[in-house]
């Protein structure tokens, strides 16, 4: 790696039209690249798929977090009514998991948003307060009227020129190198 | 391509019917020579068949109208197959609960509370029963029939406007139809709601009429929705491969009947768990003997085959279909989706059984004073031979509506929409 690539986040590359960039990232995704990214001003359906992105990982903190949750509950309902406290309650036993099923839910529930809302914070590398593309000139324009895709220089494939030129070949207008 | 036209199948409704009218003789003919007989349980065999595809059709009924009040993007493709089949609604109560209704005979054996001799557990009658005579202002013979007459008139005509307005907007490409069933589906969604929840309270709960649960009609109705959902997603499955919604079937269309069947799932047990976590709370004896005769052998206190019935509910209806489809890949890979659509069909029959079944009969050589009708007996081969009759008569019609109309709602204004829905 050499000196003047840590110092640069990557290289930046605008497109006029929604075809335009839909096919340069299936281009980008088909060279192998891993660190890039793709803005766009709305959602383009069918973009996950020429990103070649993977499904979301936070499904899986909201399975971890709905089943400790319910681990929990019964923990929680079956130390207070039946172990520190044991307690009859309208004829029924000191603990089931009948009872107490409304808990056990809640307490599903309640950790399986904990882990959605803290998995997607995780995933997404949040909170996070400024990122090197906020210093592109033109970056405001990926919400208004134009797409944008970076190549990111922590990606091995990257080398500055001749990722230039590779964003050349895909049909890009602006090409713009962005410094960390 | 040319050998078999997407639309070759609708020539098969002939089988259909065939198959529906020999299977539904069978049944009839069982059911009368029971009825002759002082036995009930060949009727009850009419009653769950009639009853299992009433479910599926209510939960198609309403799955059209809730789709055009929410202007479901995705829907108009698989809702023509639901305007296509909810025909056959008002005809299975026609052939199954109407005849059973208002013959004397079947009246008496199906319905206690019709039977003022009925012998009730204690050994009174139900013409001495205090507890019918409070309920009386409802459960009486005359109101009964005309409510089971209300049954087809308010299904026979919100489906024969859904029908009709949605059909003609083929050929005439007017999008004001489009409002119109709208509208009508705003009407007749709580119409259907008030109409479902008699019904189930008059077809399922009355039959052991003592009992009373609020909880009922919602209940009725997620299991309406499941059902409905199942047969749609191995229908357009089938319908894919060789009929007219091949190649335009795609994942996302699966996904959204996936997440349905998903959210269904769970609130059918919310629903079936609060009517049970209730009773079990209050326990009050007016109430709990419904769950206690599907639990225990009143003879010997062991636990009886309901109770091994009641498992099945919660781990094979619930639990299994619930966890399955939580995972993305199981709502779009077709023979995955297709594998839980099966299991909860096989469910709902199950719960069908154990909401129906269960009955009391008076034996004063037992210490409660009655026994509890065994689950496992040879008539659950005639349900399922009932299930198949009235299946068979849903599909003649069904086929035979396809070949009349376009199978694909060309000039519905989100049909495009609908073709390529993303997930």
């Amino acid at each position: 790696m050499n000196e003047r690539n840590e110092r640069i986040h990557g290289v930046a590359c605008t497109f006029r039209k929604v075809s335009d960039v839909f096919h340069a990232a299936e281009k980008v995704r088909d060279a192998g690249w891993k660190n890039w990214d793709v803005h766009t001003p709305f959602p383009i359906h069918g973009m996950d798929q020429a990103m070649g992105l993977p499904r979301s990982p936070v499904p899986r903190l909201t399975l971890l977090g709905g089943v400790t949750g319910f681990i929990t509950g019964c923990l929680l309902t079956w130390y207070t009514n039946s172990y520190d406290y044991p307690l009859i309650v309208g004829g029924k036993p000191y603990w089931s998991v009948i009872f107490p099923f409304p808990v056990l839910y809640e307490c599903t529930i309640l950790f399986a948003a904990f882990g959605t809302f803290f998995g997607q914070f995780i995933f997404n590398r949040l909170p996070r307060h400024n990122h090197p593309l906020f210093d592109l000139p033109n970056f405001a324009r990926v919400s208004d009227d134009t797409f944008m895709i970076v190549l990111e220089a922590r990606d091995p494939r990257f080398h500055l020129d001749e990722s230039r030129n590779f964003l050349q070949s895909l049909g890009g207008q602006e090409i713009t190198v962005i410094r960390d | 391509m040319s050998s078999s036209s997407p639309h070759a199948l609708t020539a098969h409704w002939k089988k259909f019917l065939a198959l529906g009218v020999v299977a539904l003789a069978v049944v009839w003919y069982f059911a009368c020579v029971g009825v002759a007989h002082h036995e009930n349980r060949q009727a009850l065999s009419v009653l769950v068949g009639s009853l299992f595809w009433i479910s599926v059709l209510i939960g198609m009924l309403m799955l059209t109208m809730i789709t055009r009040v929410f202007d479901a993007g995705w829907a108009p493709l698989i809702r023509r197959n639901w305007e296509l089949l909810i025909v056959a609604l008002p005809v299975v109560i026609l052939l199954g609960v109407v005849p059973l209704a208002f013959s004397t005979g079947f009246r008496h054996a199906l319905w206690d509370w019709t039977d003022a001799a009925h012998v009730l557990p204690g050994g009174h009658t139900v013409g001495h029963d205090p507890i019918l005579q409070a309920k009386s202002w409802f459960l009486n013979e005359k109101f009964f029939l005309i409510r089971v007459g209300l049954y087809v008139l308010v299904f026979g005509v919100l489906v024969t406007l859904l029908r009709r307005w949605s059909f003609a907007q083929d050929t005439d490409r007017t999008a004001g139809h489009t409002h119109r069933l709208h509208a009508v589906s705003a009407v007749g969604i709580p119409l259907s709601a008030v109409t479902l929840t008699m019904l189930a309270f008059d077809c399922l709960m009355a039959l052991s009429y003592h009992w009373f649960s609020t909880m009922y009609g919602v209940w009725f109705f997620a299991l309406s929705i499941r059902l409905a959902l199942a047969v749609t997603v191995i229908l357009t499955y089938k319908l894919s491969n060789g009929g007219w919604l091949d190649g335009l079937l795609n994942q996302a269309h699966r996904h959204v009947l996936g997440c349905l069947m998903l959210a269904f799932t769970v609130f059918w047990a919310y629903i079936s768990f609060s009517q049970y976590f209730l009773i079990y709370t209050a326990n009050i004896p007016e109430e709990t003997f419904w769950y206690n005769i599907r639990e225990i052998d009143a003879a010997t206190g062991e636990k009886s085959q309901w109770w091994s019935v009641s498992m099945y509910l919660i781990f094979g209806f619930f639990l299994l279909p619930f966890l399955t489809l939580l995972f993305y890949r199981t709502k779009i890979v077709a023979g995955r989706l297709l594998t839980v659509a099966w299991i909860i069909l096989v469910g709902g029959i199950v719960d069908l059984w154990f909401n129906a079944l269960p009955r009391q009969v008076y034996d004063k050589s037992t210490p409660e004073g009655f026994v509890v009708t065994p689950f496992l007996t040879s008539s659950l081969f005639l349900d399922l031979v009932s299930i198949i009759g009235f299946g068979g008569i849903v599909f003649a019609l069904f086929l035979r509506g396809a070949a009349k109309q376009e199978t694909i709602p060309v000039h519905d204004p989100r049909i495009l929409e609908s073709i390529n829905y993303h997930e």
